[in-house]
């Protein structure tokens, strides 16, 4: 474009002016340099190996502890917690701002501003990068807008905003001793959904395979379908976990084959050489999970693949022309758990509206594990008792709390054999198998 | 002493000059203005995606444990250009990319320019209606045509529902029709040959017809009289749609993510998509730069064609008049094949679309799987997680209003900043001011839209001086709107400006009057169709703007779009393509009241002819 040395002169210049007018901006997103205003200075200033300490530090920023205590939250939280109080408060807030991956918030949230007409929800729905990514961008330039934060993607949730402070947990004590330790330490989990094999069931009297080696044969070549795991969170998670268990894995291709598991050149161990082996059999990647679920399950079809996405598109069957089964009996695992998190965000302005918010989303402290719940859920006694679940109760997916019952046509979930997916791994590890998915599939 | 009063007083005769001419001409300071404002604008996010690829970011510590977050590093740059990963994530993308884009730019461009030419330079029927026609795929979000492909020539590949070839005629169609290239070219051509068809026939309309008779006269061939006159005097226009169609087909991601990801053909934007949903800005930015930079060697070429070239000036004030080619007997054959190719690239897609908004399951076509409810029906728990139908759903009108409003806001402001930027790089061709103008307006076309808004989101979360924190204001969706759209806005105001013979303002300014007045009198008339067709296409392109906005909306700011994006992403595919079909509406309605007002001067209208 610039063809001699006057041009490049001119060139210089403009970028000397903008260099000049972007350092007036500073605030500018990704930039770690510190921010000049005293409130933004704490959250770059949280340490850069934030990552590798451990989850809520003991010193806050100044302005953060303020809040905490204000808010009754984190070390200040009174236990029992008052919850007369606590709506009080909230209905004079009279506002809660929501981030959320999930558009189904927008469910809750009519369903919530039914029962509080006071609180008026603002929600958006941004989906699990974007959530993450906005909360992390305006706290950087020192706003503080959002109360709630609710999405999944446990590496960042638990590293990049436990971690570094931008996120405080609040576990309702209405229901906290339901709830299993890992379920609400160091973060509350509002739903669990999984990772499964789905095979079509018209098709197949039984499931078609037992373990997933066979996958990688030349039976299956082109017969398995995956959501790209490098734009779902959800899918990589679960991809991830799978090469986290490597040992388990090799031990299960060892029963498939009568012998050990002879992994390919530079492949590091059976979790990446599974994912290899898959790829190379030209498995088939998507762009959504319900056409994952579309492929594999619609009726009437002669040789359907097996698919692999999350269990709750099992619902379809409902509602779709689909036929689609959970592989249960599938050696070494069936179901790969991601949690989906909700937490209050850093000096947030409404956090009694908040704490209301959270209690709403993880049902009526009523329900018990005898309570049955009549589909369908969003509406009369049902809606009523599941509150915030009520959107996300359907097949597939568990709630937190053990007294509350699984969702009718759901109850395979409890029998399935399961890894959960680990923060930590995926923090740390999930990059290089990103890295060694793009790798082998692009070439 | 007295002498140098006098010289003083000279000195000031001669600023007082200087200034009387600038009053004339405000070209310089017109450029100068533009440049500082586009420095802020557009230069500044441009260094701060550079920053970003040259240091390391939070995300990186995953990998590099060591790392200092804002340490200066190459890192980025060895993972994409010399790494293992680098073949995989750069060069067959790169590869790929290159052939798309110069695979829909040479179908859009022939496609283009002879549909253009034989609705505006011929005698052929139905003008009036082709014309008000032919923009449509513009207008339709580019997947559409992509959904519509995969509707009828998807095959087993992918395992579900079968495309209508197979269930229909038993057909099973290779995997190189259904995916990958050889679809994307197709689909994407359909849809971006629209600038083309814009651009050159804006220029035929301004062509005079005696320029043709002469060469008529003169003993020229039809053939010939094209190629040696009317070809040369759309040259222009056709640099400018080359670097249109170009970047902007290298730079798509709907359609190639839609088609390529089952056989993994992966292209530039798809892995920036990738790595920017990793929140991997580093690897995502500099394959961003990749984009930036091979934009900034399409206009270098343009440039360099186009500036070697007199600029051909078509409007001059005198007689004017223009006398279609007659077609003969080719007038109805040719109408013919018109009209196929609409209902192949209008008709079909927009059938399917609103038919499967009329199925109850998806995919399937019987008559007994028909349902009003995605428009009518009340919330009904069993379908659609209980959304309301359509016409019923307060979300979506909220949604209407606030896409018309950006839509109306964008245009009116990139109508006028795009025509006095045309003015000022025409009026200073051959300047360094003018070549650095002209550069800096087309750089936001490259930049990836979902970087731009995440970088603007940091840009304006806080006051900068005089400008308050746009961040949540419907403004800021307006400014970077208007941001985005102006590489059109300024394409379409140079090769307006080009064509107006500057002697027509020097009558003015010899008569005294002032440069604004003369600029609204002469230029702005003249240039009416460029600068309405222009506004269109901002009103359009801002009408289907997603990833540029999806980080800044608030409930209170959504727009169709983002809706429509929310419906997909939770499956709900009746919603979603219904509420594309609102948005299509809406532009076509636009689309026919602007013609409707301004008649022959659009480019859209083409009635009175």
């Amino acid at each position: 474009m610039m063809d001699n040395r006057f041009t490049r002169l001119a060139l210089l210049v403009v970028l000397v002016i903008a260099s000049m007018l972007l350092l007036a901006a500073c605030a500018t997103p990704a930039a770690p340099a510190a921010p000049d205003d005293a409130a933004a200075e704490e959250a770059p200033a949280a340490p850069a190996d934030a990552a590798a300490e451990e989850v809520v530090s003991s010193e806050y920023p100044e302005e953060m502890d303020a809040w905490l205590k204000e808010a009754k939250l984190g070390p200040y939280e009174e236990s029992p917690q008052n919850w007369e109080e606590i709506e009080q408060a909230a209905k004079e807030e009279g506002a809660v701002v929501v981030y959320s991956a999930s558009s189904r918030i927008a469910k809750v949230a009519d369903a919530f501003m039914a029962v509080y007409p006071e609180i008026e929800v603002e929600y958006f729905d941004l989906g699990s990068v974007q959530t993450v990514e906005k909360t992390v961008l305006e706290q950087d330039a020192g706003l503080y807008n959002v109360d709630i934060v609710t999405t999944g993607g446990s590496g960042q949730v638990i590293h990049e905003l436990v971690g570094n402070d931008r996120i405080v947990n609040f576990v309702p004590d209405t229901v906290a001793d339901e709830i299993p330790i890992d379920l609400k330490d160091p973060l509350l989990v509002r739903i669990n959904e999984a990772i499964v094999f789905l095979y079509n069931t018209e098709t197949y009297d039984a499931p078609p395979i037992s373990n997933v080696w066979e996958l990688t044969t030349p039976e299956w070549k082109g017969k398995v379908v995956i959501k790209t795991p490098l734009e779902s969170l959800s899918n990589l998670m679960g991809v991830s976990t799978l090469v986290q268990h490597a040992d388990e894995m090799a031990a299960a291709y060892e029963r498939f084959a009568g012998e050990p598991i002879e992994l390919s050149e530079g492949v590091p161990d059976a979790g990446y050489e599974f994912l290899y082996r898959l790829l190379k059999n030209d498995l088939v990647i998507l762009k959504s999970g319900s056409k994952v679920a579309e492929a594999a399950g619609l009726a009437g079809q002669e040789a359907p693949p097996i698919g692999i996405t999350s269990f709750t598109y099992i619902r379809y069957n409902d509602s779709k022309d689909f036929v689609n089964g959970v592989i249960a009996d599938l050696d070494p695992v069936q179901a790969l758990i991601y949690p989906t998190y909700t937490s209050i965000a850093r000096q947030a302005p409404h956090p009694n509206a908040a704490k209301l918010f959270t209690a709403f989303l993880l049902a009526d402290p009523a329900i018990d594990a005898d309570t049955v719940i009549e589909p369908p859920y969003n509406e009369g006694e049902s809606a009523e008792l599941l509150q915030g679940l009520a959107p996300y109760f359907e097949p597939g997916s568990q709630s937190p709390r053990m007294d509350v019952p699984l969702p009718r046509g759901g109850e395979l979930w409890s029998q399935l054999e399961s890894w959960t997916v680990d923060p930590d791994f995926m923090w740390f590890e999930s990059p290089k198998v990103r890295d060694f998915w793009i790798q082998e599939a692009g070439n | 002493m007295f002498a140098s009063l006098q010289k003083r007083g000279s000195d000031l005769n001669s600023l007082k000059f200087n200034l009387a001419k600038l009053r004339y001409r405000p070209n310089i300071i017109l450029s100068i203005l533009f440049l500082v404002v586009f420095s802020f604008l557009v230069i500044a996010p441009l260094l701060q995606i550079i920053y970003t690829s040259l240091t390391y970011q939070s995300n990186d510590l995953r990998l590099v444990r060591d790392a200092t977050v804002g340490d200066f590093t190459l890192y980025h740059y060895f993972r994409v250009f010399t790494g293992r990963l680098s073949r995989a994530l750069f060069y067959k993308p790169f590869v790929n990319s290159l052939v798309v884009g110069f695979g829909v730019t040479t179908m859009a461009m022939v496609l283009g320019t002879l549909l253009a030419w034989v609705i505006v330079r011929t005698d052929v029927p139905l003008k009036r209606f082709f014309g008000a026609v032919m923009v449509i795929p513009y207008m339709m979000p580019s997947w559409v045509i992509a959904l519509a492909w995969l509707t009828i020539f998807q095959n087993g590949r992918v395992g579900g529902t079968p495309g209508m070839l197979t269930s229909m005629f038993g057909i099973i169609p290779p995997d190189w029709v259904s995916y990958g290239l050889f679809p994307i070219v197709i689909c994407l051509g359909l849809h971006y040959y629209s600038y083309s068809f814009l651009l050159v026939s804006g220029a035929l309309w301004t062509i005079d017809s005696q320029l043709e008779e002469a060469g008529a006269i003169a003993g020229l061939t039809k053939p010939a009289v094209l190629r040696k006159i009317t070809f040369p005097i759309v040259i222009p226009a056709l640099g400018s749609a080359f670097v249109l169609t170009f970047t902007r087909s290298m730079g798509t991601f709907g359609t190639p993510a839609l088609l390529g990801l089952p056989v993994r053909f992966f292209t530039v934007p798809t892995q920036i998509f990738a790595s920017i949903s990793a929140r991997n800005f580093g690897d995502g930015f500099v394959l961003a730069l990749v984009l930036v930079v091979m934009a900034a060697v399409a206009i270098f070429i343009n440039s360099k064609i186009i500036g070697s070239r007199k600029s051909f000036v078509t409007m001059k004030g005198k007689g004017f008049t223009s006398k279609p080619n007659r077609l003969g007997v080719w007038r109805y054959p040719i109408a013919g094949l018109i009209l196929l190719f609409l209902l192949m690239a209008v008709a079909l897609p927009v059938i399917i679309l609103a038919w499967s908004t009329l199925m109850l399951l998806p995919g399937d076509y019987s008559l007994s799987n028909m349902t009003n409810h995605f428009w009518f029906g009340g919330s009904d728990f069993m379908i659609a997680s209980g959304q309301e139908g359509i016409f019923r759903n307060p979300g979506i009108w909220g949604g209407v209003w606030n896409s018309v409003r950006l839509g109306i806001s964008a245009a009116v402001i990139n109508g006028f900043l795009g025509l006095l930027i045309g003015y000022t790089v025409v009026r200073t061709r051959g300047s360094k001011l003018s070549k650095s103008l002209e550069g800096m307006s087309f750089a936001p076309y490259v930049f990836p839209s979902i970087a731009l808004g995440a970088i603007y989101l940091g840009m304006f979360a806080k006051p900068i001086g005089p400008i308050p924190a746009l961040y949540g204001t419907f403004a800021l969706l307006v400014l970077i709107v208007v941001v985005k759209n102006m590489p059109f806005s300024s394409r379409s105001g140079i090769s307006a400006i080009l064509q107006i013979d500057p002697s027509l303002e020097d009558a003015a300014r010899i008569q005294g009057v002032p440069w604004f007045k003369g600029f609204r009198k002469v230029i702005f008339p003249l240039a009416t169709s460029g600068f309405i067709a222009g506004m269109l296409l901002t009103f359009i392109t801002a009408m289907r703007e997603l990833s540029l906005l999806i980080l800044l909306v608030t409930p209170k700011t959504r727009v169709l779009t983002t809706i429509i994006f929310a419906y997909q992403d939770q499956d709900q595919t009746q919603h979603a393509n219904g509420v594309t079909l609102i948005l299509l509406f809406i532009i076509v309605i636009a689309n026919v009241l602007v013609s409707r007002f301004y008649g022959t001067k659009s480019v859209f209208g083409l009635s009175n002819t």
